[in-house]
C-alpha cells in the first residue's frame, strides 16, 4: 500500500522536480560557466536554482510526513531522516575540524545534500535491517 | 508488547493485506504489530479493538 499510497505518489511527483531543478542547474553551470568564474548574475542565478531545487525537496518531504495517513510508514521515514541528518551533521562537523586544523582539502558545501541523501538510504537500510521494512528512502 | 493480532486474523482467515485494508494502514504495518516490532498509537489501538469487536486489554496484553 505505502507505494501506491496518494501520499507517495504526490511526493514523487514533487521529489521528481527537485532533482529536475538540480540536475538543470548543474548540468548547466558544468556546460556554460568556467570553473572559478566571478560570483556574477548567471552564476549566482544557477546556485539559486539549484537551492531551490534543494527547499523544494524538504517541502515536499514535510509534506509527505503530513500527508501519510499510515503512521507505522511516518515513523520509518523520520528515523530515515534522523539517520540522515545526523550523518551529515557527522560528517561535515567533523571534516570541518580537520579543515580548521590541518591543510587537508576543503569540502565544498554543496555536497551536504548530496551527503544527505546518501544518509536517507543509509536510514532506509537501517530500517530494514532493524525492522524489515525500508520505507521510501530518498 | 504483545497481542493476540495474528490469532484474531486467523480465526476470520483474513491475510495481512486484509486487515491492512480494514485498518486503512499499510501491509508491512499490519506485519510491524503482530511481530511486536511496532506498538501502534492509541487511536490505531482503538481502531484495531473496534474492528474486532474486542477491548483493547483483550487484543494488546503487557510484557
Amino acid at each position: 500500500m505505502a507505494q501506491r499510497h496518494p501520499a507517495y505518489r504526490r511526493y514523487r511527483r514533487r521529489a521528481i522536480a527537485s532533482a529536475a531543478s538540480i540536475v538543470a542547474s548543474v548540468g548547466l553551470a558544468t556546460w556554460q560557466i568556467p570553473d572559478h568564474s566571478p560570483p556574477s548574475a548567471g552564476p549566482v542565478a544557477l546556485a539559486l536554482l539549484s537551492g531551490a531545487g534543494v527547499l523544494i525537496w524538504i517541502w515536499a518531504s514535510a509534506r509527505y510526513l503530513i500527508e501519510i495517513d499510515d503512521e507505522y510508514m511516518r515513523m520509518l521515514q523520520v528515523r530515515a531522516i534522523l539517520v540522515a541528518t545526523g550523518l551529515t551533521l557527522g560528517v561535515t562537523s567533523t571534516w570541518g575540524m580537520v579543515e580548521l586544523i590541518t591543510t587537508a582539502p576543503r569540502l565544498p558545501v554543496f555536497f551536504v545534500f548530496p551527503i544527505w541523501c546518501l544518509g536517507m538510504l543509509l536510514g532506509s537500510l537501517v530500517n530494514k535491517l532493524t525492522l524489515g521494512d525500508s520505507g521510501r528512502g530518498c | 508488547m504483545k497481542n493476540r493480532l495474528r490469532v484474531l486474523r486467523a480465526e476470520r482467515e483474513w491475510s495481512q493485506q486484509d486487515l491492512a485494508e480494514r485498518l486503512g494502514v499499510s501491509r508491512q504495518s499490519v506485519n510491524a504489530i503482530e511481530t511486536g516490532k511496532y506498538d501502534p498509537s492509541l487511536p490505531l489501538a482503538f481502531r484495531i479493538a473496534d474492528l474486532f469487536g474486542l477491548a483493547i486489554e483483550a487484543i494488546f496484553l503487557r510484557d
